[in-house]
């Protein structure tokens, strides 16, 4: 049900500590010091993540979370989205640990999520960005051989363990491969976030490590991970809005700062008003993802993805095209925000494949 | 179209309203509608005459005035319903535009003499804000008033006057004086449409339909209790005015209607594009109605709503213009041949006629244009 409600006091708190993190370790210099680091190497501020009770807050309790609903961790994401941190945030917590919390039973999920959410180990899924399996499984004794290769898992440089989407046949199912078995290239996306390609050829499966009845899990870590990427988004549009909003008061052009300029000026109140929507929709969807009904959960999704990547897409633009030739270099956060924000629009899914998934929703 | 607006008691007032608009509405008023056929008088008059039965004249009014008492979520659930169900949507000028205004600005005698008769539809009120040389630029109007005994002699000429013909009173923004900054000698008068020297011309449109006018004023006697407010005070009522129209402003269950016309004009059709479109149209309003009612939530917990809302105006506006444009691309050669009434082509009969009309959205009540200097100059500080 869609109330619209202030955020809390709690949110507030953890959006304050995000936001000084954000001052204290993500300067532009600190920033590109972290960028030359091989992409191999543990997140470089994970465990303090795990301490601030970041990592656990998006999971139930009942498995070791803090149990914290999507509408008070908007703040927090979009701190983090603006921020530009580096850290597998989204895929590993927002987007693998709640499919975890759905696939396991309680104790087990307790478990294994124990050590991912105190920062001590990296585990992704190696799915399609929509949740889809690109491995074969067949069946091995009591387990599965597997083939096939994931091109892209976001986190997955540093990860220790994958949670492969697997076809199987019949239903949805998840193989969980320790890294070590599998043929993993790390690399940087253009954004500068880690991640790999995973060839699972020839990876066998013992009978424990094999997990069937899946579909459910994967869609709810398809729908967190989908609506992390949203709120991330919103608090980058934003972030960018206000760096432009700063420098048209400033850059003086023709003896008078460009921001006096009407041309300047509705153009700036185009790249507000996407983001006012973009964060609509962010908050629309965290909302939503309480609700009961899939079908409505989804369709909000998608919709808010479509929309999103418009206000994204809007605001890059004009936000580099207002910053003239500055906006072109790479010494301003302009240009790594534009990045960011090309990587985040494929995350949980492309404009295009969600725009078909609404219209079949209809 | 999904609905945000869900919860039991949300579902509760649309049965309520859902009850009420079957039992009421006139089924050739609901058909016009429907087909977006230009809106008649008498469709209207006879739906006011339901409404305030009802109690439903004027959603923002304090019950104490004969508001229908609503809270800021209820107004925009009835606005959905009650343009999903066809009905025609009552004029602004009384009800939204200068009932509120008299309400927080007016003389007690204002108050007792108008408000009833506009919740009762006795009168019809237009507005007279624009004048041929002042659109945009609104305060630099040059209709004058001159003192005299026990009032004012007004000279000048108002234009856009949406609905004249029906109205037997106006709310006229008029200079009182011409010697300090320009905003700053404004006054806003209440004025008889009846009164010596009153005259008015019909401009017709490009969609053939007369629903503006110009009007003349020659040397008319308004009484000195006919002045809202303070005199020269008259730019800071018509700003509240405007601000207070502009939550509604954006027309959400305006566009879920039109969006509703056009989705079953492109039934059948099988035509990927406008499918698409329909889609991507659909999510616009979904945004807007999101924006909404997070600016909404924002002012009841007590953040001051001010100039943001310029941008659910723009936002409204644009979707609906985007609609008649992809309803134009679907009628094709079809909109544009003479259609016998009745006939099964009748879906694409007015598709024409309102493109052109809704030219108008991204110009009245301040064009889009100047709502983005206002977002600019008060919004964003620049």
């Amino acid at each position: 049900m869609i109330r619209f409600g202030l955020p809390g006091e709690e949110a507030r708190l953890l959006q304050d500590t995000a936001e000084r993190f954000v001052a204290d370790r993500y300067g532009l210099a600190q920033r590109a010091v972290m960028l030359a680091r091989p992409p191999q190497e543990a997140p470089a501020h994970w465990r303090e993540m795990a301490a601030l009770g970041w990592l656990a807050a998006p999971l139930p309790r009942g498995v070791g979370g803090l149990g914290m609903a999507p509408v008070h961790l908007q703040g927090l994401l979009e701190t983090l989205g603006a921020g530009l941190i580096l850290e597998p945030y989204g895929p590993a917590i927002m987007n693998c640990a709640a499919t975890l919390s759905r696939l396991l039973p309680r104790a087990q999920a307790a478990g294994a999520l124990a050590p991912m959410l105190a920062g001590d180990r990296v585990e992704v899924l190696a799915a399609s960005p929509m949740g889809q399996a690109l491995v074969q499984a067949e069946p091995e004794g009591d387990g599965w051989a597997l083939s096939g290769t994931v091109p892209l898992v976001p986190g997955g440089a540093a990860a220790h363990a994958f949670w492969v989407a697997v076809d199987c046949g019949a239903e949805s199912a998840l193989a969980h491969v320790p890294a070590s078995k599998a043929q993993v290239r790390g690399f940087r996306l253009v954004d500068g976030q880690a991640a790999a390609s995973a060839c699972f050829d020839g990876v066998s499966c013992g009978p424990r490590a094999c997990f069937t009845g899946a579909a459910d899990a994967l869609a709810h870590g398809a729908d967190m991970g989908l609506w992390a990427a949203l709120a991330e988004t919103s608090g980058l549009i934003g972030a960018l809005c206000r760096a432009t909003l700063d420098h048209v008061k400033l850059r003086q052009q023709f003896g008078r700062p460009i921001g006096r300029f009407q041309v300047v000026q509705h153009r700036m109140a185009d790249m507000y008003m996407h983001t006012e929507e973009a964060r609509s929709m962010a908050q629309l969807t965290a909302e939503a993802l309480e609700e009961k009904d899939a079908g409505v959960r989804r369709r909000l999704l998608s919709a808010a993805r479509v929309k999103t990547d418009a206000a994204a897409r809007a605001v890059l633009r004009d936000a580099v095209q207002l910053h003239g030739g500055m906006g072109m270099t790479d010494e301003l956060a302009v240009g790594h925000m534009v990045k960011r924000l090309l990587v985040l629009a494929q995350t949980g899914g492309s404009r295009a494949a969600h725009l078909k998934r609404f219209q079949a929703s209809g | 179209m999904t609905d945000l607006l869900n919860s039991p008691e949300d579902i509760a007032f649309r049965r309520e309203i859902r009850d009420f608009v079957a039992a009421e509405l006139n089924p050739d008023t609901r058909d016009r509608i429907r087909r977006g056929a230009p809106l008649r008088h008498e469709d209207i008059a006879r739906w006011h005459k339901s409404m305030y039965r009802k109690g439903w004249v004027a959603p923002t009014w304090p019950v104490q005035h004969g508001g229908a008492g609503w809270s800021a979520r209820q107004r925009l659930i009835a606005d959905e319903e009650l343009f999903r169900l066809h009905t025609p949507p009552l004029p602004n000028f009384g009800p939204r535009m200068i009932g509120p205004i008299l309400i927080r600005f007016g003389s007690r005698a204002q108050q007792q003499r108008f408000l009833p008769a506009i919740l009762s539809g006795a009168d019809w009120w237009c507005q007279g804000f624009s004048e041929p040389g002042a659109g945009s630029d609104l305060a630099s109007l040059t209709t004058r008033a001159v003192p005299t005994d026990g009032g004012w002699i007004v000279t000048g000429a108002k234009t856009w006057t949406t609905f004249a013909q029906h109205a037997n009173r106006m709310f006229c923004l008029v200079r009182t004086d011409g010697q300090v900054k320009k905003q700053e000698g404004i006054s806003m008068m209440l004025i008889d449409m009846d009164a010596p020297g009153v005259s008015r011309r019909p401009i017709r449109l490009m969609d053939g339909t007369e629903e503006v006018n110009e009007i003349l004023l020659d040397q008319v006697f308004v009484p000195c209790g006919m002045v809202v407010g303070e005199v020269n005070r008259g730019w800071t009522y018509a700003k509240a005015l405007l601000e207070g129209e502009r939550l509604g402003i954006g027309g959400i269950g305006r566009c879920k209607h039109l969006l509703g016309r056009v989705r079953h004009m492109a039934q059948g059709a099988d035509d990927a594009l406008a499918d698409a479109r329909l889609a991507e149209l659909e999510i616009d309003i979904m945004a807007l109605e999101a924006t909404t009612l997070r600016l909404l939530a924002a002012a009841e917990a007590g953040v001051p709503l001010g100039a943001e809302t310029s941008l659910l105006k723009i936002r409204g506006t644009e979707i609906q213009q985007a609609l008649t444009e992809l309803m134009l691309d679907i009628a094709g050669p079809a909109a544009l041949v003479p259609v016998a009434a009745g006939s099964n082509e009748d879906v694409f009969e007015n598709v024409v006629c309102q493109f052109l009309n809704w030219r108008k959205l991204s110009i009245y009540g301040g064009s889009n244009e100047i709502q983005r200097t206002i977002l600019a100059g008060q919004v964003l500080g620049l």
